[in-house]
């Protein structure tokens, strides 16, 4: 299994060192026939439940910028996923904006928004920012369950859906193709900066802030800086959210439970690990459609699994494989230097 | 010439006076040693120099010529001062060799955006640093662990790497605290060693805390004793070691002078 992955790491960084997007094309690629085959294998369904899918990686992609890489336990992400939802939508019904327009204005207002979620971070830690990222994040969710601008109880109908032209992204299948391409082009740039020194700043922070800032890091900078890098993906992940066929929004999408959901993705799939939190999202979102039917319990069983992945599996399955892997070679590269010693 | 220089450096905790009008006085490419009972203030010291706490108003801290007491960390760090810390604070589930990079950080020669824009330019730099930090790695013994979690390494390793992550940030002054604490005394030895190579080969000026006297009066060329937050004696090894106050600081006022020189010898 673990010889399994590391064949693949192994091809990936091949054709990387041929041209550093080239893992990326054919990864893309490979997902371009996913909803024909879904739609004529299962049904269509499950290709509406791929678009959400691609929306949940986006969205634990970058929560796990700023809770797995750098630490900081925020539970105000479906706030600003619901800002980025909310914003894209209105510009679209008030102004008439193409989507191609308010979706980026969604997208820097969320990251805004990203600021004031992450100023408690610069003097609180641990429980206690989560507690005031709770309030800010459920602030929102009420700010739009009370205000008949931003849909009230009612939520807001009849969002336009993305058009280039006159090809209209008004089917599943179409959908697919904006979405995917999004949450591709999200998790590569999410390696680009975790894998800078950029990223490296993000874990020192996450492990040591003091040593990190005797290390000569800017840590009020590079914390806000996290929030909003994540911002931005909930907000481009709200926006594609609203303009998704039926292009209905409203509250209930936003609650707790969901961010709870959303915080499992990342806990189960491994905390600092951006694969995990792509194998975390498709799995829960999995889980999450599969289990519809008892939906009352659902909470009782996602709130079970946590528990459980915390304290057996801390690093998550992502976490899992990686430390494997870093065993494996290290211990081959042991191997090799005796064999040629 | 003086790298640096304090004036009037006090620090309180509500009513503790932690450190109170304390001139120190550190040449350039020199190693320094400062030393101190238990809750004398030395690192105290190293967390007002390094900015991790600030020192009380009315303190002067002078490094190169530039004026640091009101800087934070980071900025002192560019400037040139880094330290290692008494209990490590190694970032333990990042690997060897990312500890040592993100030493690197201020050193970095691209903006936090260019990940984004540029993802050829970061790669070949980020190669670049990785070269020269394996290099640095090979120099401590480490190389072969760059790419396993600090977390995995043994407690001298650890200290080692420590020692690399602060070299890493390419200091002037380097501030070690306790660096041989929880090593026997053939490694303490060793790790001198190291430390003292590591001085010539990147040209540092440095300021040890250390507990273990032997290793102090053996290694420093000046000596700067702390008790109870005041500086009570400055100066060669010699001149300290038989200093009145230095000694009554260590081992009460009962004790006499014989005996005590027999102690520090032994």
């Amino acid at each position: 299994m673990i010889g399994f992955f590391t064949g693949v790491e192994a091809f990936f960084t091949g054709l990387s060192r041929i041209h550093r997007l080239l893992p990326w094309i054919l990864a893309y690629l490979l997902l371009l026939p996913l909803p024909f085959l879904l739609k004529f294998g299962i049904s269509e369904y499950y290709v509406d439940l791929a678009n959400r899918a691609c929306l949940f990686i986006l969205l634990s992609v970058g929560l796990n910028i700023v809770k797995g890489f750098c630490g900081q336990v925020t539970v105000g992400h479906i706030g600003l996923y619901a800002i980025g939802a909310v914003t894209s939508a209105l510009l679209a019904i008030n102004y008439q904006l193409p989507f191609w327009v308010s979706a980026p204005i969604a997208i820097l207002i969320t990251g805004l928004a990203g600021i004031i979620v992450g100023l408690p971070s610069v003097r609180l830690e641990g429980a206690y920012l989560a507690l005031a990222t709770l309030g800010l994040g459920e602030s929102v969710r009420i700010m739009i369950a009370v205000t008949p601008a931003f849909g009230s109880s009612t939520g807001i109908m009849m969002i336009p859906e993305p058009k280039i032209g006159e090809f209209i992204f008004n089917s599943f299948e179409s959908y697919y193709y904006l979405v995917m391409t999004c949450a591709i082009i999200g998790i590569y740039l999410s390696f680009a900066i975790l894998r800078s020194s950029t990223g490296r700043a993000f874990q020192a922070i996450r492990e040591d802030a003091i040593a990190a800032s005797v290390a000569g890091i800017n840590v009020p900078f590079y914390k806000l800086l996290a929030f909003v890098i994540s911002a931005l993906y909930a907000g481009l992940a709200g926006a594609l959210f609203a303009h998704m066929p039926p292009g209905y929004l409203h509250h209930n999408n936003f609650t707790i439970i969901e961010m709870v959901t959303l915080l499992l993705m990342v806990v189960l799939g491994g905390i600092g690990n951006i694969w995990g939190g792509v194998i975390g999202a498709i799995v829960v979102t999995v889980i999450y459609d599969q289990t519809k039917d008892y939906y009352f319990y659902q909470p009782l069983i996602f709130g079970i699994i946590m528990v459980v992945m915390v304290v057996f599996m801390p690093h998550g399955i992502g976490g899992v494989v990686k430390q494997a892997m870093i065993k494996r070679k290290f211990i081959e590269n042991q191997e090799e230097s005796r064999g040629s010693a | 010439m003086a790298l640096l220089e304090t004036k009037g450096l006090s620090k309180s905790f509500g009513g503790v006076q932690a450190l109170q009008d304390v001139d120190v006085h550190i040449e350039e490419g020199s190693i320094h040693g400062l030393i101190g009972p238990n809750g004398s203030g030395k690192s105290t010291f190293f967390n007002v120099i390094s900015g991790v706490y600030r020192p009380d108003s009315g303190s002067s801290v002078l490094f190169d010529n530039h004026e640091i007491s009101q800087l934070p960390p980071h900025k002192i760090t560019e400037l040139g001062i880094s330290r290692t810390f008494q209990l490590l604070r190694l970032f333990l589930e990042m690997t060897v060799l990312e500890n040592v990079m993100v030493g690197y950080h201020c050193h970095t020669p691209y903006g936090f955006l260019s990940p984004i824009l540029q993802g050829s330019k970061v790669r070949e730099a980020d190669e670049k640093i990785q070269d020269e930090m394996i290099e640095m790695l090979q120099f401590l013994g480490l190389a072969s662990y760059a790419n396993l979690p600090a977390g995995e390494l043994s407690g001298g390793q650890r200290r080692l790497l420590s020692l690399g992550r602060a070299i890493a940030m390419k200091p002037k002054l380097l501030l070690l605290d306790e660096p041989g604490a929880g090593l026997s005394p053939v490694n303490v030895d060793h790790l001198m060693h190291t430390i003292l190579s590591l001085k010539e080969k990147y040209k540092l000026t440095v300021v040890v805390v250390e507990h273990i006297l032997k290793v102090v009066m053996n290694t420093c060329e000046r000596i700067t004793v702390l008790d109870h937050g005041q500086k009570i004696a400055e100066g060669s090894p010699e001149e300290v070691k038989n200093d009145h106050a230095v000694i009554e600081a260590y081992l009460g006022r009962e004790m006499a002078d014989e005996d005590i020189r027999q102690v520090i010898r032994a």
